[in-house]
């Protein structure tokens, strides 16, 4: 065999391969989302039975169980986009986080079985998804440093690949979050 | 649970009068052992050397070296064995009950084989299966056992000499989780990443066959420390969350020693590479010593407080 031919196969070789990893790291954000979808449907589906056992004791936030249906509402549209999940994902937890803040301030909310269960369903599913976003992060910090390390780039130009955004992660700021601000 | 301070208190205040009568019996048991040593040393070498006599074999000299070491180690498990025995039961079984009252402590038995296996922290399944010190117990609902532990591979080699290969050794620690899973999540500690550096090393990581998916973790100190592989990379997350990462770095800090952990069917498996059989009697120290008192404190401190020191006992709603 001669030199040109196995250098040419060698190429081809590494071609493949850097199209086939850019592919499995847009195919794996692409499930982690999928899997984050699903954990923050089940939230949602939360959401009607919270407001209702909350808004009968919660006379001053009730502004915020509005929003909080609203952000349902506009959660349940079809073909939301990636970014438009995300947002509102960061205003549904900053939402629900205060709410919860503020059951604190009702003892007889506290008392109440059915709000203790919600509030519990709503911890579990908090945790799950705050697992399914830092997953998605990290996914996708991996397909956008391929976007931007070389050799990778070249490829990823070729095929049109764009760079995705992350989720923003910071627990202290959805506890101290002002909610009505939020909606202002 | 009492501190490590409490516990340093009640070795050396309660088990002082123990303490004092073991160590007259170390005292006489070291004399002895040195004594019977230097005879069992001069009849084997002049045996040995006789024989090597009679016929000029260097066989015989290999031979007789092979069976000299071997005696001398049977000869001193014998020697140590009462002493051993009065050691657990006045110092290590008061120190495991003052611990907690739950645990109950037993010298000879171990965590049966088919934890360790299933823990799938070690990819190789052992040939031979020892330990010794066991506790099992409950503390604040959660199911804790641990026990020395040394699992070994049998290897034979060209000229069909079989010898052990040595998996692991040290504490080996199991316990319930609080939250619900499904998957494997293993946590070895990074020898790649420190000894290649963090481009190779997790080139060489993500490309390991005989685990799972590589998971890189958001906290920076954990993933210096620690590789994770899991077969979901949501649920190692759901697992590792960065409260928990954050925890067993103090706790690898606090252990001083290598530590593997899985998460495998509910529970949470810790294997700490001490590589020497923990809570055995020191024989050429004395026990009243610091350094010696605080091994045993140590380690028992760390073994049972796994269960306060990742919150094993803040069970999720869904887990009571």
């Amino acid at each position: 065999m001669s030199t040109p031919f196995i250098v040419l196969i060698v190429l081809a070789i590494i071609l493949v391969l850097m199209y086939n990893s850019l592919v499995a790291k847009k195919n794996q954000v692409q499930n982690i989302f999928a899997s984050i979808d699903t954990q923050l449907k089940k939230r949602y589906d939360l959401v009607p039975n919270l407001v209702a056992s909350l808004s009968k004791y919660m006379e001053h936030e009730k502004s915020i169980l509005e929003d909080i249906t609203k952000l349902r509402a506009e959660a349940n549209k079809p073909n939301a986009t990636v970014r438009d999940t995300i947002a509102l994902d960061a205003k549904m937890s900053a939402a629900l986080g205060s709410i919860m803040i503020a059951v604190e301030n009702y003892p007889q909310l506290k008392a109440n079985e059915n709000v203790m269960h919600l509030q519990h369903s709503l911890n579990e599913i908090e945790e799950q998804i705050s697992a399914a976003r830092r997953a998605y992060n990290q996914a996708v910090t991996d397909y956008n440093n391929a976007l931007e390390q070389i050799p990778t780039n070249f490829m990823a130009n070729a095929m049109n690949y764009r760079q995705k955004q992350t989720f923003v992660i910071d627990e202290s700021e959805r506890k101290n979050v002002n909610v009505k601000e939020l909606f202002n | 649970m009492k501190t490590q301070s409490e516990l340093t208190d009640f070795y050396y205040k309660k088990l002082h009068p123990s303490l004092i009568r073991l160590e007259k019996s170390r005292k006489q048991l070291s004399h002895r052992i040195i004594t019977v040593a230097l005879i069992y040393s001069i009849v084997s070498l002049l045996t040995i050397f006789s024989l090597y006599k009679i016929s000029y074999n260097l066989d015989i000299i290999i031979f007789g070296g092979f069976l000299y070491i071997a005696g001398g180690g049977l000869l001193y498990k014998y020697l140590i064995k009462d002493y051993t025995a009065a050691f657990k039961q006045s110092v290590i079984a008061p120190l495991i009950s003052a611990l907690d009252k739950n645990l109950i402590y037993s010298t000879d038995a171990h965590i049966p084989s088919h934890y360790f296996t299933s823990s799938k922290i070690f990819t190789t399944h052992p040939d031979k299966f020892e330990g010794n010190d066991y506790v099992k117990g409950k503390i604040d609902d959660v199911t804790l056992q641990f026990s020395d532990i040394h699992a070994q591979k049998k290897h034979k080699d060209s000229k069909g000499n079989t010898h052990y290969e040595t998996l692991f050794q040290g504490l080996f620690i199991v316990a319930d989780f609080h939250k619900h899973f499904k998957g494997t999540t293993v946590v070895l500690p990074d020898s790649a990443q420190t000894t290649f550096g963090t481009l190779i090393g997790h080139w060489l990581q993500s490309h390991n066959i005989s685990r799972g998916e590589l998971v890189k973790m958001d906290d920076v100190n954990f993933e210096k420390k620690f590789v994770v592989y899991a077969n979901d990379q949501i649920e190692a997350r759901y697992i590792l969350s960065n409260a928990l990462m954050q925890k067993l770095l103090e706790f690898q800090k606090r252990s001083e020693y290598p530590v593997s952990l899985s998460f495998v069917g509910g529970n949470i498996f810790l294997a700490i590479h001490y590589n020497k059989d923990l809570f055995e009697p020191s024989i050429f120290h004395s026990l009243l010593k610091y350094r010696i008192a605080m091994q045993y404190v140590n380690t028992l401190h760390l073994a049972v407080g796994i269960v306060e020191e990742l919150k094993l006992n803040q069970k999720l709603w869904s887990k009571l």
